[in-house]
Parts: structure tokens; C-alpha cells; sequence
């Protein structure tokens, strides 16, 4: 497949196929950006402790929601109206789950700027945001590529992607123990660092998203499904 | 905007010059129609006022005195005294006794009004009944032809009356008196030809026609679709069915005439066939009318729809069970209207007949294949050319026939069409 | 016509065209340009066997080369833009090209093991084993009735009134004509409408007891509801028959048909269940095809 990766579904005798595929290629695109921004600004909010801005982002959650009812209606639309087959199909089908996945990392989103607004409240000491901050940046390139690879059908960053989901877990895993110690160390510490750990819930949450999204994008490319199969397997689909 | 209205207007001008011509297109074609029309009015009622006085006969009842001096006649039954006998001297004191303004004198001038076969008429009916001799018989004879043209065209310029100011006078009173009168001419449509025209018959002609006719059916109905049916269905594509098929259309467009050349060179001096038979007729309308019917019928199979051939294929039928299940049923009726149209044709063709000798002066009715006989075109263009002027109704009369036939036949053949033809 | 024909010539040559520079970027080829056919044209135990297929007609070659099997009582679509052979290549299978002289057929055709094309081989026991439905209804001229009994009575399958009766109530019982017409059998078939003419075309294929049914696209000339009757009736025929339906609905394909193959040119591009063509096809060509890029 030399082609244009952009003029895969392009090239219809229908225009107006083109087009609705297009529009909601690039609808869901801006839904990605837009969930991106709101994790990223949830965790800005938690670390600065800046309550206005995770005001800003718990009432931006709505347009997302918004955005993701109208992606769907779009895809069931091109279903009734076109009959999409093939390539078509799965990008449409892909669509109507990835949204699904997009709108609840915006809901983590949702949830982190509850936790920044209840833990900048409190005002004291931020402990763990150390894991908090670095486990955020792992989970936010994720969806970044993610959505990356959708835009280029990309299938290889993809597999990156998927491969990338256990490092998550692993870092996950490292920064809960590392809070159950704090809060070891320290009774009064406990409501805290519960706050913080629901905090790093989420991030592995959105890693989960992410990494799902990434297996909707090699089934869109490749045609084969690689949800529940082990990574080598999506390897070698990948490989063909 | 004012592009729009322009436009519109544009268009609103076209379209008066659109209905413009279209209403000078239908002018056209109802003006063809017309002059169609009066041309075929023009033609019947010239026919039909000449005409229909062929059907009717003029004829003379008298009494007839079987007086045996008169006639010179002991014994009816004697052929020596019957050849010897006149029979004209009973009908000449007949007339006379129906007249009694004329004197015995005008004896010969009285015979004249009579048929000139009806002294041969009196004769053999009094040799079938020799009885009858001694006794008066009242007997009806046909008038002779000047009297026929007088009392229907007394009053035609066109026609020239040959009798004396004496007989006409004679005339109008025996026509007075009832003795002279007219009825439907049953001698025309039973005898023959004949050299006088009150006597003269087209059934001749018709059973020669009938005969003729039925020699081209059962030949060329047969061939002709066989032919079509083998060339449609059967024959390969190649130069030599296409070699074929040309010389078909070309000979269905070959004048008539060459027909009869052929029919003369073939069947009567090489295969020495006779003269003027319907047989050889038939023979020689059947090469006329071959082309035609296998151009027809071809055209007949060709448009039954290949999906009902296809269908037959489909569940299995062999070539044959499709031509004859489902080609041929669908393509009879065309066949059938081809067929007939094509005898239609033959049945009013002359010149080819001319030429194998069915121009013949033939007065009796045929009996056969291959006895003499004459066809009604053929007898029409015989009276047509007569220099006796009551030969010209007969032609007319005969003409009238003649169109009837075709008629009928052409009716029959849209009723087949119509009985026959199955929807698809 | 003659206006007519630069145009076809044209359009041929422009798919050509594409398709070839489509294929020469794509897929590394050897042969022909459109390499071996991608998917599982093989089976085991198979109704048909087709190897090296190829029709010419005069010195066109409508078929390039062909190998399929096709599965018994299974309903296998052919599709494939127009002009690519698959009406070709099923006429093929109960020998309907015969009656062309042009046309020539390469290659082996097996039924049930047996060569179709074998001298030997009488076409008529062929069609009777392999009946078909054409695109356009095409019901014989005559009653209902006759219609569907023609075919047992030009095979001798019954030799009684009795038995034909059986046949014909049966044959359009499982056309689902049955009860629509049963109270005027006598009545010309030509009378029906257009899906129920096609029906009985079904019934009348059907009462030979065909092993195959060919179907040439045989709904593109009824409207929906007619349409949909015929697709629940392929479904429960396939049950008994082996049914090949060429259609140029790909809905329909994907519908009612087990397998489907894709043919391009005169090549079978693609041939694979029908779950798998219509999501993730192998082929560019299909691909291309299915998802309406040109066809």
C-alpha cells in the first residue's frame, strides 16, 4: 500500500461518501485533541493546585459528551445511508467504539480535576505527585500516538502502543507501593495519598484507553481483531 | 435574473416554432392519408357502379309451343332427327304469341332477341324429357346480350344499343308484360367462360384459382418454413448461409414475370409438363411466393424472445423439443400472416401465368390439377380486353370477386393473428 | 450503436488501465498481472471443480484462466464490476455458451468428479442435473401449470397425471408460490407479476430436481419486497441445492451467500466466506470493488 495514507478513503465514486467519512475522520480527531488537552489539563490543575482550571476542565467534560453522541449519530448515518463495506466498515465501526473509549479518558479527566479540587482544599505538601506527574506523561503520549496512529494508520506505532500498556502497569504498580509507604509512615497521610492513588487509577485507566484505541487501529488497517490476544500474535498480524 | 427571463422567453419562442412544425407534420401525414383514402373511394365506386350490373342477368319467359310440326320432330329420343330438328322455330312463335303487335314476318327479328344458346338449351331439355313434346312448357331463357345491354343501359351513352327501333320497341313491351326481366345472375358465378357475354362465368376462374392456390399452399407453406426454421435455428453462421440468405431477398424482389420464363423453361419443356394446368400454376406462384414466406417467417422466429429459448435450454430441452415446444407455437402467427399475405399476393398475379399458358380461352370448369384452366386475374385481364362492351361489367364483376377474396383472406389472416398470438 | 461503442471501448480500456496501475504498485506478479487468486478458492469434497478455466469468444478471451471450487448445498455469489465474466463463467457451468458458435472452452470442468465438457457427456442430462434462473423472468407462454411441469414431462420424471401433480405442488411449495397460486394454475404464467414470475422460474428450474442452481442475476429486474422473497428463498433452498447466483448487488452477496468470489477482467481476483470479503477483503481489487472506489 503505497498510496497516500490520507487518500485511503478518499477515492469513492460517491463524493459525498468521501466526504462523511472525512468529516468524520476528522470529527474524531478534534474529539482526541480535545480529550488530550482535558488530561493533560487535569493534571496541571492537580500539580499546581490551580482549582480554576480544574473547574474549567470538569465543565469543558460536557462539550466531550456532547461530541461524543454526535460522532456516533455521524457513524450510524453513514451506515443507514452508504453501506460501508471492508476498509470502510471497520473505520466506521472502529469509530463508534474508539469514541466510546475517548469519552470515558475524558471522564478520568473529569475525575482528576475532582481530586485536584478536593487536594488543592486541602493545601498541603503534595506527596506522590512525583509519580503522579510521570506516570501522566507516560499515559498522555500514549494517547497522543494513539490517536497519532489513527490519523496515519499507522498499525506499527500501534503495536508500540499496546507493548507501551505494561510499562504503564508496572510504573502504576511501583507508585502504589510507594504510597501505601507514605501512608505507612503517617496515619493522616492516609485520605491524602487515597485521593492521589484514585488519581493514578485513572492515569492507568486512560493508559488502558489508550492501548485500547491502538488495538481499533490495527484492526482498522489490518482487518484483524487483536483485542484479547496475546502482543506476539498482534505481532505478527502486524508483520504481514 | 435577466438572464433567466430572456431565457425563458427564448424558449417560449422555440416553442412556437416546435408547434408550428409539428402541426405542419400532422397536416402532412392526415393529407397522405386522405388522398389514400379518396384514391381507394374513387377506385371501388368506379368498380361498383360498373360493376354491379355483372351481377345481374337478363332473361325472356315464354311458352313455349313443343309443337312437333314445327320443329320437324316425331322422336325426342332419336339423334338423327334431333340434329335435324329446329328449335329455334318454337321460341320464335313463342315470342310471337307474346307479342302481338308483330306479324309472322318478323319472325327472324323476333329470334334475334333470343340467347343463341337458347334453341341448344330447349333442345337438351327436351331430350331429357321427351314427353314434354306436343305439350306447351313455359321456360325461361336467357335474353340475348344487345337486349341484355339494352334493358340496363338504355339509357348509357357509353353504351351503343345494336337493336332496331323495331325490337327496342318489342323490347319495352315484353319488358312491360313481365316476360323480360332481371334477377340475380346465378349463370356468373356457375359456368365458365364463354365467347357471349350473358353466358359467361367466373367459376372457372375461381375453382382454377382454388386450385391453383391449393397447389402453392401445401408446397410452399411447408418448404417456405422449413427452410426459414432450418436457416433461423439450425444452419451455422457462415458464407455460405449468408450467400443464401441474399439470394433469398433477391428473389423475393425479382419481377414476376421471370417466374413464369422459369416455370415454362422448366416445368413444361423440360419436365413437359401440360399447358395452362393449375399444377404448374401453383408450381410457379409457389417460386413467387417462397421468398416472401421465408423472409417472413424468418423475421417471425427472429423475434420470439431469445429468454423463452434460453428458459427451454435452461431446464433442458434439446434443440428440437425448444424449436417445436416453444419457437415454433410463438412464431406461427407470423408465420401463418406471412403466409397468407404471401398467397394474397399470388392469388392476384397475372403476368407469370401468361406465360405457362393460363391465358387460355378455357369454358369449362376444371376439374383437376391437370386440366385446362384460367385464373380470375388472368380472367379479368381476358374480359378487360374484350371489344364486347357487356364484357366489361363482367370484368367488373369479376374484379369485385376478386377483392373479396383478397379481402377475406387478409381478414382471415389478422384473425389468426389475433386468435393465435400468445403474450410474453 | 455505432455511436455506442468508442464509449464501452473506452470505459474497458480506462478500468483497464487503472486496475493494472493499481495492480503494479500493489502486488509482485509474474504471470498475468493479477497473480495467483488470493483467499480459499479450494475446498474439500467440492460440488464443482474448476481448474484453468478459460472462454474465448472468436479470439477474445473472456475468461483468463479460472480455478474454483465450489461446495456442495452452499450459496457461492459471484461479483464483480461489469464486463469482468462472472455471467460468462456461470453459463459455463451447465454449458448455456453452447449454443454461441464463437465460444470456446478451455480448461477442466468437473462435476461430481465428472468432466462437463467431456464429448461424451449429453447436455441435456447436464441441464437437468444443472438448472438456472435468468436475470429477466422468462415464464413460457403457457399456464402456471405448464410452466413448471414442462421440464419433468421432456425428462419423462413422471409417468402419471398423479405424479406430475406432485411435482408441480411441490416444486411450488418450495418456491413459496404455492399457496398465491394454487387456486389458478391454469391461468397463464405470463399473468404474475414480476416477482412472482421469477418465483416460478425457481419452481420451474426446481422441479427437475436440479443437484445446482445457476442464478444469473436474478433479481435485478424486481423491486425490493420482491427481491427480499427471492434472498429468504435462496436461503432455504441452499439447504437442498447448491446455488451460484451472480449478482451486482454486493448487499445481495453479502446477504445470502456463503462464499463469495470477486472477479476483475476476467480473473477471480478474490474468493473467501462472505463475512471475510465484505470486512477485511485481501485483495486491493475487491477492496476497491466492495467499498464502491469504481465498478
Amino acid at each position: 500500500m503505497k498510496k497516500e495514507k490520507d487518500d485511503v478513503y478518499g477515492d469513492h465514486i460517491s463524493h459525498q461518501f468521501n466526504d462523511d467519512l472525512s468529516a468524520l475522520k476528522s470529527d474524531f480527531l478534534k474529539m482526541g485533541g480535545m480529550v488530550e488537552e482535558q488530561l493533560n489539563n487535569a493534571v496541571i490543575a492537580l500539580i499546581d493546585s490551580d482549582g480554576n482550571l480544574a473547574d474549567e476542565v470538569r465543565a469543558k467534560d460536557k462539550v466531550v459528551d456532547r461530541l461524543e453522541i454526535e460522532l456516533d449519530e455521524e457513524a450510524t448515518r453513514i451506515i443507514a445511508r452508504r453501506q460501508p463495506a471492508a476498509r470502510d466498515l471497520r473505520l466506521v465501526i472502529s469509530v463508534i467504539k474508539m469514541v466510546a473509549d475517548l469519552e470515558r479518558v475524558g471522564d478520568e479527566a473529569k475525575k482528576i480535576a475532582k481530586f485536584a479540587l478536593s487536594l488543592a482544599a486541602e493545601g498541603q505538601a503534595p506527596r506522590g505527585y512525583v509519580e503522579v506527574r510521570h506516570i501522566a506523561n507516560l499515559v498522555s503520549v500514549m494517547l497522543n500516538d494513539a490517536l497519532d496512529a489513527f490519523a496515519r494508520l499507522d498499525s506499527e506505532q500501534a503495536l508500540r502502543i499496546m507493548k507501551e500498556d505494561k510499562r504503564v502497569d508496572e510504573e502504576y504498580q511501583a507508585a502504589t507501593r510507594t504510597l501505601v509507604t507514605f501512608m505507612m509512615e503517617d496515619a493522616r497521610n492516609i485520605s491524602r495519598c487515597m485521593s492521589v492513588m484514585w488519581v493514578l487509577r485513572a492515569l492507568e485507566r486512560v493508559g488502558d484507553h489508550a492501548c485500547n484505541l491502538a488495538e481499533h487501529v490495527i484492526f482498522m488497517v489490518k482487518g484483524e481483531d487483536v483485542r484479547h490476544t496475546p502482543v506476539e500474535e498482534a505481532e505478527k498480524i502486524v508483520g504481514r | 435574473m435577466t438572464d433567466q427571463l430572456s431565457q425563458a422567453e427564448l424558449v417560449r419562442q422555440s416553442l412556437k416554432r416546435r408547434y408550428r412544425k409539428e402541426w405542419r407534420f400532422r397536416t402532412y401525414g392526415i393529407l397522405a392519408i386522405g388522398v389514400a383514402i379518396l384514391a381507394l373511394v374513387i377506385l371501388f365506386t368506379d368498380i361498383i357502379s360498373k360493376g354491379y350490373t355483372g351481377f345481374l342477368k337478363t332473361t325472356v319467359t315464354l311458352e313455349v309451343p313443343l309443337d312437333p310440326e314445327l320443329m320437324y320432330l316425331d322422336d325426342p329420343t332419336d339423334p338423327e332427327q334431333i340434329r335435324m330438328a329446329d328449335f329455334v322455330a318454337p321460341l320464335q312463335q313463342a315470342l310471337l304469341n307474346e307479342l302481338p303487335t308483330a306479324e309472322k314476318g318478323d319472325r327472324r327479328e323476333l329470334g334475334r332477341l333470343m340467347n343463341s344458346y337458347a334453341a341448344n338449351q330447349l333442345r337438351d331439355q327436351l331430350q331429357a324429357n321427351p314427353d314434354w313434346l306436343g305439350t306447351t312448357r313455359t321456360m325461361t331463357f336467357l335474353a340475348n346480350t344487345d337486349v341484355e345491354v339494352y334493358v340496363k343501359h338504355k339509357d348509357d351513352e357509353a353504351y351503343s344499343i345494336k337493336l332496331s327501333d323495331q325490337q327496342q320497341r318489342w323490347v319495352d313491351e315484353l319488358v312491360d308484360r313481365g316476360v323480360v326481366e332481371s334477377s340475380f345472375n346465378d349463370v356468373f358465378f356457375s359456368s365458365g367462360d364463354s365467347r357471349d357475354p350473358s353466358n359467361a362465368g367466373i367459376a372457372g376462374a375461381i375453382v382454377g384459382s382454388l386450385l391453383t392456390m391449393l397447389v402453392t399452399l401445401c408446397l410452399s407453406f411447408p418448404i417456405g418454413v422449413a427452410a426459414a426454421i432450418y436457416l433461423e435455428e439450425f444452419a451455422p453462421q457462415n458464407r455460405w448461409t449468408d450467400f443464401i440468405e441474399v439470394n433469398i431477398n433477391n428473389l423475393a424482389a425479382v419481377p414476376s414475370i421471370i417466374f413464369g420464363l422459369l416455370g415454362l423453361a422448366v416445368f413444361i419443356n423440360l419436365f413437359g409438363m401440360p399447358r395452362s394446368v393449375p399444377m404448374v400454376g401453383g408450381l410457379v406462384l409457389t417460386l413467387m411466393t417462397l421468398p416472401t414466406i421465408i423472409i417472413s417467417s424468418r423475421a417471425s422466429i427472429k423475434s420470439v424472445p431469445p429468454s423463452i429459448r434460453e428458459a427451454a435450454e435452461g431446464i433442458g430441452a434439446s434443440k428440437m423439443q425448444v424449436v417445436l415446444h416453444h419457437v415454433l407455437p410463438l412464431a406461427l402467427p407470423g408465420m401463418l400472416t406471412g403466409s397468407i399475405i404471401g398467397m394474397a399476393q399470388a392469388l392476384g398475379e397475372t403476368a407469370p401465368l401468361l406465360l405457362i399458358g393460363m391465358v387460355a380461352f378455357i369454358v369449362d370448369v376444371p376439374g383437376g390439377f391437370f386440366e385446362s384452366a384460367t385464373v380470375m386475374p388472368v380472367q379479368i385481364f381476358l374480359w378487360a380486353g374484350s371489344p364486347e362492351l357487356a364484357f366489361i361489367e363482367r370484368a367488373s364483376a369479376a374484379i369485385m370477386v376478386l377483392l373479396a377474396f383478397l379481402i377475406s383472406m387478409n381478414a382471415l389472416a389478422i384473425w389468426l393473428r389475433k386468435r393465435l398470438e400468445r403474450r410474453w | 450503436m455505432n455511436t455506442m461503442n468508442p464509449n464501452i471501448v473506452n470505459e474497458t480500456a480506462t478500468t483497464e488501465t487503472r486496475a493494472v496501475s493499481a495492480a503494479d504498485t500493489d502486488i509482485s506478479h509474474a504471470d498475468n498481472g493479477y497473480g495467483e487468486t488470493v483467499g480459499k478458492p479450494f475446498t474439500d469434497n467440492p460440488k464443482f471443480a474448476l481448474r484453468d478455466v478459460e472462454v474465448y469468444y472468436g479470439d477474445t478471451q473472456a475468461i483468463k484462466g479460472i480455478s474454483l471450487d465450489i461446495r456442495k448445498n452452499q450459496v457461492i455469489s459471484f461479483i464483480g464490476p461489469s464486463g469482468c465474466g462472472k455471467s460468462t463463467f456461470l453459463r459455463c457451468l451447465n454449458r448455456m455458451n453452447d449454443s454461441i458458435d464463437s465460444c470456446r472452452v478451455k480448461g477442466r470442468l468437473e462435476l461430481d468428479g465428472q468432466d462437463i465438457y467431456d464429448r461424451k457427456r449429453d447436455v441435456v442430462e447436464l441441464r437437468a442435473r444443472v438448472g438456472m434462473v435468468f436475470q429477466k423472468p422468462n415464464p413460457f407462454p403457457k399456464s402456471i401449470y405448464d410452466n413448471v411441469a414442462y421440464g419433468p414431462r421432456i425428462h419423462g420424471l413422471a409417468n402419471r397425471k398423479s405424479e406430475l401433480d406432485d411435482i408441480v405442488e411441490n416444486s411450488l411449495k418450495k418456491a413459496g408460490l404455492w399457496a398465491e397460486v394454487k387456486d389458478r394454475l391454469d391461468s397463464p404464467g405470463t399473468g404474475l407479476s414480476g416477482g412472482q414470475q421469477q418465483r416460478l422460474c425457481i419452481a420451474r428450474a426446481i422441479a427437475v430436481s436440479p443437484e445446482v442452481v445457476l442464478m444469473d442475476e436474478p433479481c435485478s429486474a424486481l423491486d425490493p419486497i420482491a427481491t427480499a422473497r427471492i434472498e429468504e428463498l435462496i436461503s432455504e433452498l441452499s439447504e437442498s441445492y447448491t446455488i451460484i447466483i451472480v449478482t451486482h448487488s454486493m448487499q445481495q452477496a453479502a446477504r445470502v451467500s456463503h462464499r463469495t468470489a470477486y472477479f476483475h477482467l476476467g480473473h477471480l481476483i478474490e474468493v473467501n466466506e462472505t463475512n471475510k470479503v465484505f470486512t477485511s477483503p485481501q485483495h486491493e481489487l475487491t477492496e476497491s470493488y466492495i467499498t464502491g472506489r469504481f465498478g
